[in-house]
């Protein structure tokens, strides 16, 4: 009786320590997959609520041929603050990716809702013609066309 | 002393547990997400149903060469009430926040810009320029040249 009992007990520890293995896999996994689906929620919700303009006239010249640069103005007409940095804003002109790219704030210290910046892209060396500069700022699209 | 079933009850307990938290868990960190997103978007449609109802129209824009003035009246021609704030000034496509003078109306405190209302801007320019564009809040936006 007491073999039974013993083997028993040992199948009971056994089957515990199983459980709570299987529950404890189970909850850490479905635990990272919250936190998951939490950043992400985070991340297209700030996506959703950036909106960007480009207010540049574009009448008037936004080239300037002795510096080689393009200045666009562009408003934050979203819901949320953008970091003013260039490596939070991805600039193309015609096709080509551009990184020299001075950012400043003309109308405080952060670009906030309503704020503008600057984007001064240096070293464009753009020809006479029609040009378009796109600018990506959080998923959020703008293309801005322009003649030299 | 121990029956089998102690064991299958015990650890399909646990494990019922396990499930129970888990779900729990991801039932929470999902609705937060799904709110976070829906306040997202719904800020985003505001902001929409904002910019189509707003509109404006530079009436007049002048350059008093005598002092180094340009003056500016902008009307508010859509339905809805802008920040007098968050309007911007572009000369010439140089962006301006010198402004010397701002007011709704003739009232320079308010910073609400009514439908109906008209916007008078001066801003001090040594040479007179050619272009002028208004920006709202929303981005509307409108050019005058000179």
């Amino acid at each position: 009786m007491a073999s039974v009992s013993a083997s028993h007990l040992i199948l009971f520890i056994a089957s515990m320590v199983i459980a709570a293995g299987v529950a404890g896999t189970f909850t850490q996994g479905i635990s990272r997959l919250s936190q998951g689906i939490d950043d992400q929620s985070l991340e297209v919700s700030e996506e959703v609520r950036t909106n960007i303009e480009v207010i540049s006239d574009a009448g008037s010249p936004v080239y300037n041929n002795s510096t080689n640069t393009v200045s666009l103005l562009v408003k934050n007409t979203g819901t949320t603050d953008i970091p003013a940095d260039s490596q939070f804003i991805e600039i193309l002109i015609d096709g080509q990716y551009r990184t020299n790219i001075t950012v400043t704030v003309v109308d405080g210290t952060e670009w906030r809702p309503n704020n503008v910046v600057r984007l001064d892209i240096g070293g464009a060396d753009l020809s006479s013609g029609d040009h378009r500069a796109k600018i990506i700022v959080n998923g959020d699209e703008e293309v801005f066309a322009f003649r030299v | 002393m121990f029956r089998l079933g102690f064991s299958v009850s015990g650890s399909a307990a646990i494990v019922f547990v396990g499930i129970f938290l888990a779900f729990s868990t991801a039932y929470t960190a999902s609705t937060n997400g799904f709110e976070r997103v829906n306040d997202a978007q719904s800020a985003v449609d505001d902001e929409a149903l904002e910019r189509q109802n707003t509109a404006l129209n530079i009436t007049n824009a002048t350059y008093d060469g005598g002092n180094g003035t340009l003056m500016i009246d902008v009307d508010n021609e859509g339905a809805t009430e802008l920040s007098v704030e968050a309007v911007d000034l572009l000369v010439d496509n140089t962006y301006r926040d010198n402004v010397t003078a701002r007011r709704v109306d003739g009232d320079a405190a308010t910073d609400l810009w009514l439908p109906g209302e008209r916007l008078h801007i001066e801003v001090s320019l040594s040479d007179r320029p050619t272009r002028v564009k208004v920006v709202s809040g929303p981005g509307v936006a409108d050019v005058e040249v000179l």
